[in-house]
């Protein structure tokens, strides 16, 4: 039904819930709006005359494209990383015996922990100097810092989708686990009676009750990751940058003219955020619907 | 029968008990001891490589709180984040109401409309933002990076309120207003009072999105709004780790009290989010 449509029914609770979502978006939209408008040379730093020249520059640089290509690395690796940690948490650990409910307790930990806090934390203990460095010091597997391999500022943000991982792994546990202590059990027992095995159960109930229910979480850890700013300010590589970095480097350039370059990757950033809201919100109306 | 009884009595497909006690222990290395690190690293003095942990501890970085910027920045992340909590609630419950109203393919997009702003990378939320506020004078000022800070908090939280008035009854409302309740009347006597948990919760959960915000804070702020985050960040670039580990452990011990109070009210509440 058209927004038209709603307007000739007279459907009041339609236009309201309508002027919400508009209300909650227009932030995002006139972000959205400015972040063009500056790319296309209308207004911002460097404003000359409207045209896609700035745009085409920025797309035409290699920089941009391997930032782009880390950004989605590191969010690719750092999900996967994340939502493995989840699903091992919650199959082997969904009893409700001490032992089940301290590992999943243990899970979540890093749920309160901010991106900053998890970005600092990944430099003292990924770092050269770091604990993990430390503890293979003390068993004699390495002799002096520089043996260690780096995962701070390193070309392929390891380190960075390492600390990721762990921040958000808790937020898809707390998912996953409540997805099999509400979904699965009694469709398992059913599986289990019918005479299926263990893995069958797993490969046939388990698993498909799971992916499906994770994946809008697994969408917004993707996108989270992606615009992560401080976490990769501290700990992902000067060279390529990834997106955010890439928007910080390009507003504080010394050349005014190159600083409305950061709208063109701002756009791209708030694009990959656009796709994610979409795919988020396709799976849910796919396998989670709203209406009561 | 809850849940987690039903989940006791399913037989499991069961990993060896050796495979389970590597997971915990491997559970215990990665989210425990990171934190422990983190209070060590504050209280600790001498700390060279390769020593496991100090040689020497003080606790003069926790005494320098008061002295320091850390203080001062802790006050002011505290005062954002509590009106955060507070007037997102305000502006999200109509919004979430709202949405919740909605049926079939308008309310995915009312959903959508309302993750936007969650999923919106800060950094690019607040270059838009920056110009708005800019234009209206706030830019570089508490209040107008009390407004960016909303922006995401009022898109959680409308989708937290989407959750809680899809499983509310409606038919209570109705009957109240049946019984010759004014509107105000039915909110005063009826919904808030029903509402009060999922409304805490809300407010808590507003205070833990404006309290880690460091992207936004910088972009809209400016340099000129000092939040612990902020303050947090300078100290790790600038290698500042024990005065930084004081800092992080200020930010992390409000949200991990604050998730714990919700994980309890929401066992409690009869109206649960979603």
């Amino acid at each position: 039904m058209s927004i038209r449509m709603c307007l000739r029914r007279g459907s009041a609770a339609d236009l309201i819930g309508l002027g919400a979502g508009v209300v909650l978006a227009a932030p995002v939209l006139v972000g959205i709006g400015y972040a063009a408008a500056a790319s296309l040379g209308v207004v911002g730093p460097g404003a000359t005359a409207a045209g896609v020249e700035r745009i085409a520059r920025v797309l035409a640089e290699r920089t941009t494209w391997r930032g782009l290509g880390l950004t989605l690395w590191v969010a690719v690796l750092a999900t996967a990383l994340a939502m493995a940690g989840a699903v091992l948490v919650a199959v082997l650990f969904r009893g409700a015996g001490w032992f089940d409910r301290v590992a999943r307790g243990l899970a979540v930990l890093p749920l309160p922990v901010p991106h900053l806090v998890a970005g600092a934390l990944g430099v003292w203990i990924l770092g050269q100097s770091g604990e993990i460095a430390r503890v293979l010091a003390a068993v004699g597997a390495v002799r002096m810092p520089a043996e260690v391999p780096a995962l701070v500022y390193d070309r392929w943000g390891i380190g960075l989708a390492l600390t990721m991982a762990w921040k958000e792994s808790a937020f898809l546990a707390v998912v996953a686990t409540a997805l099999l202590a509400t979904r699965s059990v009694d469709v398992e027992d059913a599986a289990r009676t019918l005479g299926a095995g263990p893995l069958q159960t797993f490969v046939r109930i388990t698993w498909p009750i799971l992916w499906r229910g994770l994946l809008p979480a697994v969408i917004a850890v993707f996108v989270f990751v992606a615009g992560s700013y401080e976490a990769a300010a501290l700990l992902a590589p000067s060279d390529p940058l990834v997106l955010p970095l890439l928007v910080a480097d390009r507003a504080s350039d010394p050349d005014l003219g190159r600083r409305g370059d950061a709208y063109v990757a701002t756009l791209l950033l708030l694009g990959i955020a656009v796709l994610a809201v979409v795919a988020h919100e396709w799976t849910r109306a796919r396998w989670e619907p709203l209406d009561p | 029968m809850t849940g987690s009884h039903l989940a006791a009595a399913v037989p499991r497909p069961g990993p060896g008990r050796i495979v389970r006690g590597v997971l915990l222990l491997a559970l215990v290395a990665s989210s425990l001891a990171p934190l422990v690190l983190l209070a060590i690293w504050s209280m600790s003095g001498r700390w060279l490589y390769p020593a496991l942990l100090p040689t020497e501890y003080s606790a003069a970085s926790w005494r320098a709180l008061g002295a320091e910027s850390l203080g001062p920045a802790l006050v002011t992340s505290g005062a954002l984040a509590a009106a955060a909590g507070l007037v997102g609630c305000v502006l999200a419950l109509p919004l979430g109401r709202a949405l919740a109203r909605l049926r079939g393919w308008r309310r995915h997009v009312g959903a959508a409309a309302a993750f936007l702003p969650v999923a919106a990378p800060p950094l690019a939320l607040g270059t838009g933002l920056q110009v708005v506020l800019l234009s209206v004078g706030l830019g570089g000022t508490v209040a107008g990076v009390l407004l960016a800070h909303l922006v995401p908090a009022v898109g959680y939280l409308s989708l937290f309120f989407l959750g809680t008035f899809t499983l509310f009854d409606e038919r209570v409302e109705a009957e109240a207003r049946t019984l010759g309740a004014t509107p105000w009347q039915v909110w005063r006597h009826v919904l808030l009072p029903m509402l009060r948990g999922p409304i805490v919760e809300a407010v808590a959960l507003g205070f833990l999105i404006s309290w880690g915000q460091f992207a936004l804070t910088l972009v809209v702020g400016g340099g000129a709004v000092r939040a612990l985050p902020l303050e947090v960040f300078a100290l790790v670039r600038a290698g500042q780790d024990r005065a930084a580990a004081v800092g992080a452990l200020l930010l992390v011990v409000p949200p991990a009290i604050g998730l714990a109070a919700l994980r309890w009210a929401a066992q409690r509440t009869a109206v649960a989010p979603a």
